[in-house]
């Protein structure tokens, strides 16, 4: 029991203080500095911009993102500490959006890195991200933001995943364990 | 002086849009010769694929501040195994626009030490700019068959 | 002793403007050697133009310059205008020349707004970004979205402007001329900017035309260039406003010898005044009429065979568009000239050398490189 009320307690304080990756991966990053500064300012719920990963707790993947992107978003993704929370913010990330038959850009994100919460929409207006930011806060407060656990869960499937992508090929996909022991 | 004055059979397009084609070996000669004449801006290289005829064409773009002139250099190499010289130290940017071709069509631009991987990371398939890549199909072949992360 | 090392900065970096990122050489505090890596944005524009009906491209188009997207949305739209040989109505080219400002006011506040946080002067940041919001309440009202506006389309603009068009623009208006001695005491006459800008990020003088410079970077560089008056299109050649360009900076001191930060950052602000002006005398010269040539219906569009180069003078530079057809319903290759292929390549990569670290943010800022037009 007493476990319970402490896990409760760090996720009521965990919620009050988001830092967000400062990484713009795509054209949703447009609508990032009007949420950030003073006209809708979401430093009043306690979001701020951080700089390093190590430091931050949410990672916003703002549209798009070309598998270049995607090499550098997981590097930065596995820097953070858990728990950690992902928003996939624009069409692009639930199916590919406009850039559906791009042959750069990946069409589903949950199929690399667990996401939490997706803001439909191209691209969404500042109160749109300020409510997703609320949902998660409540997400996290009931403990139901948990795509932190399913990356240590599934993160073979994530890996070979991401191996796919990277290669840009389906066949030809090294083992997982073969490749960390490098 | 003007392209038309330099290039009898250069052919205008519209007001200020001039059109030469001219053989590849050609090139370098004319886009020195316009920016010695007050050509001194270059706008960029564009490639296109002419898939029925089997052939790139290469368009180097050339504008005059002084004559507000816009020129064409319009040249056509073999679309297999077609190569160019590299007009790198004409002018600086040649040289980004020849490792964007180089990347996206393929074309191979003899002295430049630079092309190699530019924009793509680790791209297995055809060069992705060429009319016979089918960029529809690749998706549906390789993005939507990327499996789902199947939860217990 | 010093110690020889190698830098990376970005793509996860508050000091580059979006997703890029550069690869510095450094001994001790000064830069060796830098490369520019590109492609993060990467999206294929160009060959989906090619699956798409000439139609079906303008939404596509206004994706590839994300701080000024209704350039492109003019530059395709021309080219395509070009191609059918359409003249499109007088009322229009006004309302075109009004979004073309107000998109160019935004983008610069949020520029200006760029170089101040790169020196750590984020009031001005602050400012830039509220200020500009105001301007995409306008875009919201005219236009019915914030970033991406769709509006100007091969043939006219979608609709009028709405009634009460000219109280809201002329009220934002009031309210920019109002601010404008509020940026120019904390950053053009701020002893701290002057400091760390005058005389840094040296594009030279005699290379700038060969090197591909245009736009506000060009005209920091001595040189009265702007393609609104080379090539007037919209009403630009119906509306009177003045180029700035060094050494005239009108009301600021002259304290170097241009083409560095402090006068790039000048012009700007300079030609946020222009802006302001010129949509002035364009919501009071507007003619009535039509906005949109009568289509033949825009599924069935074919578009006659030719080449096509049309260029617009965005707040970064010469803009460009060249749009092959072969008379079919799909364009056969449009090919999008940014400025920042230039300003963020071979430009940083040749000035960039014996800088120290600290300045080498504000010069890319300065000079505007804006990724997804380098990728497209």
């Amino acid at each position: 029991m007493r476990n319970d009320d402490w896990k409760k307690v760090s996720r009521l304080v965990s919620k009050k203080s988001l830092w967000m990756v400062h990484f713009c991966t795509g054209c949703g990053a447009m609508e990032m500095p009007p949420v950030m500064t003073s006209r809708y300012d979401m430093e009043r719920f306690g979001i701020a911009p951080m700089a390093t990963p190590r430091q931050a707790d949410v990672l916003l993947i703002t549209g798009y993102l070309s598998i270049k992107t995607l090499k550098r978003v997981v590097q930065v993704y596995e820097q953070m500490r858990d728990p950690k929370y992902v928003i996939g913010f624009g069409s692009c990330t639930i199916n590919g959006g406009m850039y559906w038959d791009s042959y750069n850009t990946i069409k589903d994100l949950s199929k690399y890195i667990p996401v939490d919460l997706y803001i439909a929409g191209c691209m969404p207006r500042p109160e749109a991200i300020m409510d997703a930011f609320l949902k998660l806060m409540e997400m996290i407060e009931k403990g139901e933001a948990i795509g932190w656990k399913k990356y240590h869960k599934y993160y073979d499937q994530y890996k070979r995943n991401q191996r796919m992508a990277f290669s840009y090929r389906l066949d030809e996909v090294q083992d997982i364990k073969e490749d960390d022991a490098k | 002086m003007m392209a038309k004055e330099l290039f009898p059979d250069a052919q205008e397009i519209r007001k200020g849009r001039i059109r030469i084609e001219v053989e590849p070996e050609k090139v370098g000669e004319i886009v020195k010769k316009l920016k010695d004449n007050g050509y001194d801006h270059f706008v960029m290289l564009s490639c296109i694929d002419w898939i029925n005829d089997g052939q790139f064409e290469l368009v180097y773009h050339m504008w005059s501040y002084e004559y507000r002139e816009h020129v064409m250099i319009s040249t056509r190499i073999p679309r297999d195994g077609g190569s160019m010289v590299t007009l790198r130290d004409l002018f600086p940017q040649i040289e980004t626009y020849e490792r964007e071709i180089h990347e996206m069509f393929g074309v191979d631009f003899i002295g430049n030490p630079r092309l190699g991987e530019f924009i793509l990371e680790g791209w297995p398939h055809m060069p992705p700019m060429r009319k016979d890549f089918d960029t529809e199909k690749f998706v549906k072949d390789f993005y939507y068959k990327i499996p789902e992360v199947k939860e217990e | 002793m010093m110690k020889e090392f190698e830098l990376f900065v970005g793509p996860n970096h508050p000091g580059v403007t979006g997703n890029m990122s550069y690869h510095l050489w450094v001994e001790g505090a000064t830069i060796k050697k830098v490369e520019t890596r590109v492609g993060y944005l990467h999206r294929g524009f160009e060959k989906l133009m090619e699956k798409r009906i000439w139609m079906q491209n303008v939404p596509l188009v206004c994706r590839i310059c994300v701080p000024e997207p209704d350039v492109n949305e003019a530059a395709y739209s021309m080219a395509v205008e070009d191609l059918m040989g359409w003249e499109i109505p007088e009322r229009a080219k006004y309302i075109r020349t009004i979004i073309l400002e107000l998109a160019r006011l935004g983008a610069h506040l949020l520029t200006v707004g760029g170089i101040a946080a790169s020196f750590g002067l984020y009031t001005i940041a602050q400012w830039g970004v509220g200020d500009r919001d105001y301007i995409l309440d306008i875009f919201e009202q005219i236009t019915g979205a914030r970033v991406y506006h769709i509006y100007i389309w091969p043939g006219g603009v979608r609709w009028d402007l709405p009634k009460n068009a000219k109280e809201l623009i002329t009220k934002v208006l009031d309210y920019l001329e109002k601010r404008m001695p509020l940026y120019e005491d904390l950053l053009i006459r701020n002893k701290v900017f002057i400091r760390r800008a005058v005389g840094v990020g040296i594009v030279p003088k005699d290379k700038a035309i060969e090197w591909g410079v245009t736009g506000p970077n060009l005209r920091a560089a001595g040189y009265q260039l702007d393609f609104r008056k080379l090539e007037p299109y919209a009403a630009y050649d119906s509306v009177d406003f003045e180029v700035p360009y060094y050494p005239k900076l009108g009301e600021y001191e002259v304290l170097s010898d241009g083409s560095d930060i402090y006068t790039r950052t000048a012009i700007r602000l300079l030609e946020m005044k222009q802006s302001i002006s010129i949509i002035r005398q364009a919501l009071k010269e507007m003619p009535e009429g039509d906005v949109i040539l009568k289509h033949p219906q825009w599924f069935a569009w074919k578009v006659p065979a030719g080449y096509s180069y049309v260029r617009v003078e965005s707040s970064k530079g010469e803009y460009g568009y060249f749009v092959v057809s072969d008379g079919g319903k799909k364009p056969v290759r449009v090919h999008v000239r940014g400025p920042s292929y230039t300003h963020g390549i071979n430009v940083l990569e040749r000035i960039a050398p014996g800088m120290n670290i600290a300045d080498f943010s504000p010069t890319a800022i300065s000079l505007d490189v804006c990724p997804p037009d380098i990728e497209r």
